[in-house]
């Protein structure tokens, strides 16, 4: 089958893995004659030394890959027929030569989609957020939209989103988006948050040459709080000798960006007051096998304390309050929150026991056993730790006598218990004669919002609360 | 037409004695069969008490073949036994309590009850556990044979199958690559006729599975596998020749599964006349009478030898049911090999 | 340093092996005096000896299962099959016998398994596939699939190493055509270790094998448009490095999981489905997966650049998720 059409002589592939070729010899100079399957090269290859039949009867118009030359599997090398240089074949061939890559070339570009996403932004964007669509270049017509996820447009909140819009109270629908649809990204949440978490709508922004999703920084009604100092990001990977990296769990990630933020938001001031436990301790004892013995309960000191906590909160209501906006928020009801660590320093829960204000020593120490196993087997529910007023946390267990605990916010104070040690301790007598006494003794601290509770309010609480301890009244049972 | 050699069966003591055995090894060979049935016998009772979970296989007929070979082994050599083998485990050392406690997927079995049955051995015996998928023990047995060979140790592996599973190619790829590396392996065929319950016609075409070990390019023997001296020997000429780098041999113990397939079988497929002709050829007995005619035997040597083996078992009963459930906390534990865990015999 | 195909680097870290430790021999069809189909043991006969590299019988049952019995024994057996696809006939050895043993019955079983795998060359539905998906199933073994020449000589020694029977895919399509700096010395990479093969903010693709190199395009053409890819190459899917793959999870809070082999029941979708349980909070985006569809390997060129994930392929499947 002679041709005057270009036949394209190529080097082949010997073998799955051969990738390269060299030509050894060619058995025909250029404007030879040639019959199809007459040998008309010769390569070398990793794996095998081989003659390379002509793929067609013609003239060997051409030789582009000279002897000794190395080159990928499926480049041109020569050309049967045709017009000779720069003839006909070329066209659909691959490059010649000269491409050393390993990777095959990418057979298209594909548009950018940058605009395509504009646009579509554009358009989604729904009439009564007049958020700043700025983000792209608005010259893009109008594409079809992207074959895009799941068309949920700005009402679809990812889990990312809303996770991040819980830890900072926002609102996403509030944030403006640059996603599909519109949809609020991770970017576009992060640079709200960065930006202050606007307040007020922003004005929309003049169309800017910039992809930020950052809303524009039209003046918000009040100046936003000072950015906290970014911390520096750790570099990852680097790790020096003796160190172990464990990656961050979404609980301690969540226990992290809480404290911090309690830290920027409330004004934490602590005060502490001795209590002598000698009653507590002894109806303790009286009620402790009954208990054990009618209910599987142990009235543990924890549950005391809070039973008179709940009852002296009655009196001080915004140790039990919130400030929310421009508001003071208090309540008629006691939502108790008690710190539950996790097993081994893997985390920290604070349950909530609802309505303590409506059970008795029995119910709280019964309810705080009962939350804090379930903390401690996960079985918590959402409902479980959300809505608390107050929080209790308990780190004397391991003989602490004092601390500083960060309040669970919104709330406005936290009381911490201590541990219980006997202490020589002043005592006076009713004829004013002072003596030295071993007492049970615990140090209680209470951390309040200095915004909102004062230090002699605090004062006063602390001492209200010492009274009920130590002149406890064995009421019920 | 047999192509296999066919051993004749063994005579007199003196016989015996160049075979390599004493009066004392005598003895010894028939308690190990007298364990290593009521080990099964036993085991038994106990899965009929509900004792042992899962199904229950045993080998009753086979004690000779299973004895008589790993009597023939080397305290280096390894084998790969399998479910009709009780007497291998039991002539390498392995104490029946722990076959107890491995039964009834207690902690102290081999396995500590992750696998159960005779999928067990005691690495340190030599002995390597088996898997339900019966002839792909042969290639591993085949490449311990390959490890001494590289290594050029004077030792001999033994791989057995049973003449069902002589049907699937890891049977087939073992002795073509044994026998074309001459690798000291022994290949030892269970041949107790019935594939659960397809009799061997329907196995192999030929007279003898051993005729094929001509094919393969090494020597093929058949003996009777109740005759435990005949077995021993020509285990232990096959074992030998191995070790000498005389390759490979295939020896084929011809018996009958004296019992189901497993514990919920009644083998009613079997003819009767069979067992009965079977029966007659029971493997305990005719050595017990072996020895009182070539060995003398006595009644007080034989009433010691019952009693001792009665006591052994009812010891090792005892203890094995005194091992605890295993522990569900440490399921997970061991899927992987760690470095540690190399450092046994044959790693070091 | 030199600079070595992904080939020679496999050859190298064999090498390395077989000189440094006498345990440990080479067995399988033509790799002796032929050198192995793909000439990795090219004069690895010549230096070691007919009794550590081993030219066996067209069986793989019985290399596999020798090289179980050779492991228990003490040896340190490497086996070539001359195919990754041509394991399934070594499957009950590796999967009955090997996997298991260290478990039920206490003895571990040392022995890497190299597997020649991956298409791209016309192979057809019989010397292209990539198993891994299979066995990194199987509780027990251990599956390595490096993508550079460095890791390829690196994972090899960490096989050869490990008390378990590990599969070792190198990528064919990697063999000739990838070159990179190997250190001339021994050294070990680690089981179980991902390695971030480009580091990037908006996506991250988790992957390994050749699709390293199909992504890394695929994020150079995003990179042009603003788009910034991070790829993590897994290295070994079994273990695989879940720590790695969760920190760029929570870092660009898109993925796209690509593999070359084919898609339901591949090991993307376990490790979509670890995302999707354990970092459900940082995504951004569904998680993507981009495989090969469901069917047998093609053997036509067409057909295999339809199976085989492209570059255009990996672009698209990076943009949408760019733009959700």
């Amino acid at each position: 089958m002679a041709t005057d059409t270009a036949v394209d002589v190529v080097m082949p592939q010997m073998g799955v893995s051969v990738s390269e070729g060299t030509i050894t010899r060619w058995l025909k100079q250029e404007g030879e004659q040639v019959e199809a399957d007459e040998p008309l090269l010769e390569i070398s290859t990793d794996k095998v030394d081989t003659e390379v039949p002509s793929p067609a009867s013609g003239t060997l118009t051409q030789i582009l890959v000279q002897e000794g030359e190395t080159v990928d599997v499926g480049t041109k090398v020569g050309q049967i027929g045709g017009a000779g240089l720069g003839g006909s074949g070329a066209a659909e061939a691959p490059a010649p030569a000269a491409e050393p890559e390993p990777a095959p070339p990418t057979e298209e570009t594909p548009e950018p989609a940058t605009a395509e996403a504009a646009a579509e932004a554009d358009a989604a964007s729904p009439a009564e957020t007049p958020a700043p669509t700025a983000a792209e270049p608005s010259a893009a017509p109008p594409a079809a939209p992207a074959p895009a996820p799941s068309g949920n447009g700005k009402a679809f909140v990812s889990p990312v989103v809303a996770r991040i819009a819980g830890e900072h109270g926002i609102d996403p629908s509030q944030v403006p988006g640059t996603g599909s649809g519109g949809r609020v990204t991770k970017k576009d949440i992060l640079a709200f948050v960065e930006s202050g978490g606007a307040q007020q709508q922003p004005a929309p922004a003049p169309a800017q040459p910039e992809t930020a999703a950052a809303p524009a920084p039209a003046a918000p009604a009040e100046a936003p709080p000072p950015k906290p100092p970014a911390p520096a990001p750790v570099a990852a990977g680097e790790t020096l000798p003796g160190e172990t990296v464990e990656p961050i769990t979404a609980m301690r990630r969540g226990i992290a960006e809480h404290m911090r933020r309690s830290l920027d938001t409330s004004a934490h001031v602590t005060s502490a007051i001795e209590v002598d436990f000698s009653r507590i301790v002894s109806v303790r004892e009286k009620l402790k096998k009954e208990y054990q013995a009618a209910y599987g309960v142990n009235p543990t000191y924890l549950a005391f304390v809070a039973k008179a906590s709940v009852e002296t909160l009655r009196d001080y209501p915004y140790v039990n309050a919130e400030m929310r906006g421009d508001s003071i928020v208090t309540r008629s009801f006691v939502n108790l929150g008690i710190a539950v660590e996790l097993a081994e320093g893997k985390g920290l829960i604070v349950p909530v026991l609802r309505n303590a204000e409506g059970l008795n020593l029995l119910g709280l120490a019964r309810g705080i056993s009962e939350i804090a196993a379930k903390a401690r087997s996960k079985q918590l529910v959402p409902d479980d730790v959300q809505g608390g007023t107050f929080t209790i946390t308990n780190p004397g267990g391991y003989g602490t006598f004092h601390g500083t605990p960060v309040i669970s916010q919104p709330q406005s104070a936290i009381l911490g218990t201590y541990a219980l040690v006997k202490r020589p301790w002043v005592i006076t007598d009713e004829s004013g004669n002072d003596a030295i006494a071993i007492k049970p003794m615990m140090n209680i601290t209470l951390t309040y919002d200095h915004r909102l509770v004062d230090g002699a309010l605090a004062g006063r609480f602390l001492r209200d609360l010492r009274e009920r301890l130590e002149h406890w009244e064995s009421e019920e049972g | 037409m047999a192509i296999a050699r066919e051993a004749g069966p063994v005579g007199s003591l003196h016989e015996v004695r160049e075979a390599g055995l004493d009066r004392e090894d005598l003895l010894t060979v028939y308690r190990n069969m007298l364990v290593t049935r009521g080990v099964e016998e036993r085991g038994h009772i106990l899965y009929r008490q509900g004792k042992i979970p899962g199904s229950f296989y045993t080998g009753r007929g086979n004690e000779a073949a299973a004895v008589g070979v790993a009597t023939a082994m080397g305290p280096d050599d390894v084998g790969t036994p399998l479910h009709r083998d009780m007497g291998v485990h039991i002539t390498r050392g392995v104490e029946p309590w722990r076959i107890f406690a491995q039964y009834m997927g207690r902690q102290d079995g081999p396995t500590h009850g992750r696998d159960g049955n005779v999928h067990m051995a005691d690495a340190q015996l030599g002995l390597i556990a088996m898997v339900s998928h019966l002839p792909a023990m042969l290639p591993v047995a085949t490449g311990c044979a390959l490890a001494f060979r590289i290594r050029e140790e004077a030792r001999v592996a033994v791989g057995w199958f049973g003449e069902g599973a002589s049907a699937r190619g890891d049977a087939h790829e073992s002795m073509t690559f044994a026998g074309t590396r001459k690798l000291p392996v022994v290949f030892v065929c269970d041949n107790n006729q019935w594939a659960y319950s397809t009799p061997t016609h329907y196995e192999f075409a030929t007279e003898h599975v051993a005729d094929r070990a001509e094919a393969y390019g090494f020597e093929g023997v058949v003996v009777d596998g109740t005759d435990v001296l005949a077995v021993y020997r020509e285990a232990k000429r096959a074992i030998e020749k191995a070790r000498a780098g005389g390759g490979p041999t295939l020896l084929e113990c011809l018996t009958l599964r004296m019992e189901g397939h497993a514990v919920h079988d009644d083998a009613f497929y079997v003819p009767k006349p069979l067992f009965e002709q079977w029966a007659a050829s029971d493997p305990i007995e005719r050595f017990r009478s072996w020895l009182r005619d070539n060995a003398d035997l006595t009644d007080d040597e034989e009433d010691e030898i019952a009693a001792g083996v009665k006591k052994l078992l009812n010891d090792s009963l005892q203890r094995a049911e005194e091992s605890p459930q295993p522990d569900p906390s440490r399921l997970a534990e061991g899927v992987f090999a760690s470095p540690e865990d190399l450092d046994t015999p044959h790693h070091k | 340093m030199a600079e070595l195909t992904y080939l020679q680097a496999i050859s190298d870290g064999l090498r390395t092996e077989m000189r440094r430790d006498k345990r440990v021999f080479l067995i399988g069809e033509d790799v002796g005096v032929y050198g192995g189909a793909f000439k990795v043991s090219l004069g690895f006969q010549e230096e070691f000896g007919a009794w550590r590299v081993i030219d066996a019988p067209l069986a793989e049952t019985a290399i596999v299962g020798g090289c179980t019995g050779a492991a228990i024994m003490g040896m340190r057996p490497v086996a070539e099959m001359q195919f990754a696809d041509f394991i399934s006939c070594g499957w009950d050895q590796l999967v009955t016998v090997a996997a298991k043993q260290r478990w039920r019955a206490g003895t571990p079983v040392p022995m890497v398994v190299r597997l020649p795998s991956g298409g791209g060359f016309s192979g057809g539905p019989f010397h292209s596939q990539n198993p891994e998906s299979s066995f990194a199933h199987i509780p027990g073994l251990k599956c390595v699939c490096p993508a550079t020449p460095e890791d390829a000589k690196g994972l090899l020694i960490s096989a050869i190493e490990d008390p378990n029977p590990v599969l070792y895919f190198e990528h064919k399509h990697l063999y000739r055509r990838i070159k990179g700096e190997v250190p001339e010395e021994r050294y070990t990479t680690p089981l179980g270790k991902a390695r971030v093969h480009r580091g990037g903010d908006d996506v991250s693709v988790i992957t390994w094998g050749a699709m390293v190199y199909t992504a890394d395009e695929a994020a150079q053409q995003l990179g042009s448009d603003g788009v910034s890819v991070e790829i993590v190459d897994l290295r070994t899917v079994m273990p695989w490095d879940k720590a790695a793959v969760l920190e760029s999870v929570r870092k660009t809070s898109k993925v796209l999981v690509l593999h070359e082999d084919t898609r339901s029941g591949g090991f993307g979708g376990e490790i979509a489905a670890t995302i999707a349980e354990e970092a459900f909070e940082d995504l951004d985006a569904p998680v993507k997966r981009l495989a090969a569809p469901d069917t047998p390997v093609p053997f036509s060129p067409p057909l295999e650049k339809a199976f085989i994930p492209q570059v255009e392929d990996v672009v698209a499947g990076l943009r949408e998720l760019a733009e959700y």
